[in-house]
């Protein structure tokens, strides 16, 4: 059986990725006027917590079904914000979009838990849901758990790709979000903040590049851009400086959303 | 619109990532497409290496399995690594594993992807010896639909056919950018040829060779896979020679398809990528991914990666000018 000490190492590395994203909420100030709220972090925070716990059973927080609601919830989000993607960018918001992954990590998180669970009665219990040993991990339809994990790995293959070019950058680009709606958080994407950060002939072809990035990059829906991944605040609403600009870099959101994809591809496959 | 505003102060965090030329990931060419699905197997194979399956005795009982039928030369040491693997089992496999996983990692990862390709081509050849026996083709267990010359040793030929360099910068596919169009075309046809070759061994022609070996996929797989490989054994019962000689023909015109003219070569790949994915599901299982017991995927999703690498490319139109996509690729790759 997989050793326990594998899942518990990964269970610490989800907490890793769950402290992270605290942290960038926490440095964003998104209770401060002028800030934006970045539901990606929010998502990678419950989402790390919620597979802490089913890697390992100490770490349980919510009952299941607590859990099922809460990825229900972001499912619908996250399908709501590809169809805005998908009316700006076409099939580029399922290719190269930022809200499309995160709503593959919530599908899959959702079916994690209810797949997991209808098993684990048979199977006697497994982690973070029934208290059983870690190995019995399990799902009742290997098939869709496959699909999941190949559809996180094609993700995540890709996520490290860009993040090794020149999509995501380790800076915070200060973007401001004038025209942004209100009732639509998160607009700022990592690839105009990415633009904006690189290097390039002059100041004024970043600043273009970024706007056109955003209109055909991130999408764009009545004049307001619609991405998932904000890497922007207003100007000067950064706290911790230098450390405070590097967790709020897109590069370290990506590298969240890959580690949670490769774990959760890990945690598919193993229970097949 | 939106107002996208710059703030003057420079960014701290910049550092090797954010400073690569533009146009190298602005514009993914055709090779990277495909280093990626490579980066994407290996991951998958990875991550599979983890399974509860690995972790017993079975995964070095498989391992001993593969010297059976082997000369001595072959077999010994296969037999020292699976008792290696046995007595270390825990340690052995996890560092298997996380190997693997890596070499995914490093071959997405631009800075890394020389390094990984390189590892991953040492390793593989490795993993042909001790893991899979050279893949059965000394033993005459090799078949088409049970993954031979060895999946492994596929992983070898792509990362070399898809290593970083431009050896031949009017190469009219992408396998042939770092070899050469020759070299290239012969590794196809050696890779295919064999694969016909197999299809005709006494073993895989037996009336009954073709029904037994993909009626054995059955077994653990969810309802409809099963459903599938037993219309497919039916389908071939009692016809192993007529099915034998088929198979191998298809696999022929495959071989040589690549020599003949575009139109011929472009219908060659597509029937080739149509044998990899019926080989993959129905003499594969999968890889026997969802029966739960599955190494890697198998060689199904390497061919049809292979033959995609040797997709012929839009002709440079020297009147227009144009950009072609050969000359955007070899320009994204001299960028980087």
């Amino acid at each position: 059986m997989t050793p326990d000490w594998i899942l518990d190492l990964l269970a610490a590395l989800m907490l890793v990725v769950a402290a992270v994203s605290a942290a960038r909420l926490v440095v964003a100030r998104p209770w401060r006027h002028g800030s934006v709220i970045i539901d990606s972090d929010v998502a990678h925070l419950l989402m790390a917590i919620a597979m802490a716990g089913m890697l390992a059973a100490s770490l349980q927080t919510l009952p299941d079904t607590g859990w099922e609601v809460i990825f229900g919830l972001m499912i619908a989000w996250y399908a709501f914000r590809v169809v805005l993607d998908a009316r700006a960018t076409g099939v580029r918001a399922l290719a190269g979009g930022h809200c499309a992954p995160h709503l593959v990590h919530s599908a899959a998180m959702l079916y994690m838990f209810l797949a997991m669970t209808s098993s684990a009665g048979a199977m006697a219990g497994m982690a973070g849901m029934s208290g059983g040993s870690s190995s019995m991990l399990m799902v009742s339809d290997p098939t869709l758990a496959f699909v999941f994990a190949l559809i996180l790995i094609g993700y995540s293959i890709w996520d490290i790709d860009q993040l090794s070019g020149r999509r995501y950058s380790l800076a915070n680009a200060r973007v401001s979000l004038a025209g942004v709606r209100t009732s639509v958080p998160a607009m700022a994407g990592a690839e105009s903040a990415a633009n904006t950060a690189f290097p390039g002939p002059s100041r004024a072809s970043a600043v273009s590049d970024a706007s056109a990035d955003t209109a055909t990059g991130s999408g764009a829906v009545d004049g307001h851009p619609v991405a998932c991944d904000a890497a922007a605040m207003a100007g000067g609403n950064v706290v911790g400086g230098a450390f405070g600009e590097f967790l709020l870099s897109p590069a370290v959101t990506v590298g969240s959303r890959v580690t949670m994809g490769v774990v959760m591809t890990f945690m598919l496959l193993i229970a097949i | 619109m939106s107002e996208v505003a710059v703030a003057g102060r420079p960014a701290v965090w910049r550092g090797w990532l954010g400073t690569e030329p533009r146009t190298a990931a602005a514009r993914p060419d055709v090779r990277r497409a495909l280093q990626l699905g490579l980066a994407a197997i290996w991951l998958l194979d990875g991550v599979l290496q983890y399974q509860p399956f690995m972790y017993t005795k079975a995964f070095g009982q498989m391992l001993a399995g593969t010297a059976a039928g082997n000369p001595s030369a072959i077999a010994r040491p296969i037999n020292w690594d699976a008792t290696l693997v046995e007595h270390h089992l825990v340690l052995i496999n996890t560092i298997f594993a996380t190997l693997q996983l890596l070499l995914g990692l490093g071959i997405a990862f631009r800075p890394t992807v020389r390094f990984a390709l390189a590892v991953s081509i040492a390793w593989s050849i490795g993993v042909w010896w001790f893991g899979e026996g050279l893949g059965g083709i000394l033993n005459g267990v090799a078949s088409p639909l049970n993954g031979a010359p060895g999946a492994v040793i596929i992983y070898a030929l792509i990362a070399v056919l898809l290593w970083p360099a431009d050896r031949d910068l009017s190469a009219p596919f992408v396998a042939a950018r770092a070899v050469g169009a020759h070299v290239a075309r012969a590794l196809w046809l050696v890779l295919w040829l064999s694969l016909a070759y197999f299809a005709l061994t006494p073993d895989n022609r037996a009336p009954q060779a073709l029904n037994g070996m993909i009626a054995g996929m059955e077994s653990g797989q969810p309802g409809w896979l099963s459903a599938i490989d037993r219309g497919a054994a039916s389908l071939v019962a009692n016809q192993g020679l007529a099915a034998s000689i088929a198979l191998a023909v298809a696999l022929a015109v495959i071989a040589v398809g690549v020599f003949l003219p575009t139109p011929v070569a472009k219908a060659a790949l597509v029937l080739a990528i149509v044998v990899s994915l019926v080989i993959w599901v129905v003499g594969e299982g999968f890889g026997m991914i969802l029966a739960g017991g599955a190494t890697d995927p198998n060689s199904g999703p390497l061919l049809v990666l292979l033959a995609l690498a040797y997709w012929p490319f839009k002709a440079v139109s020297p009147s227009t000018g144009a950009a072609s996509v050969l000359s955007a690729n070899a320009a994204g790759e001299l960028a980087r």
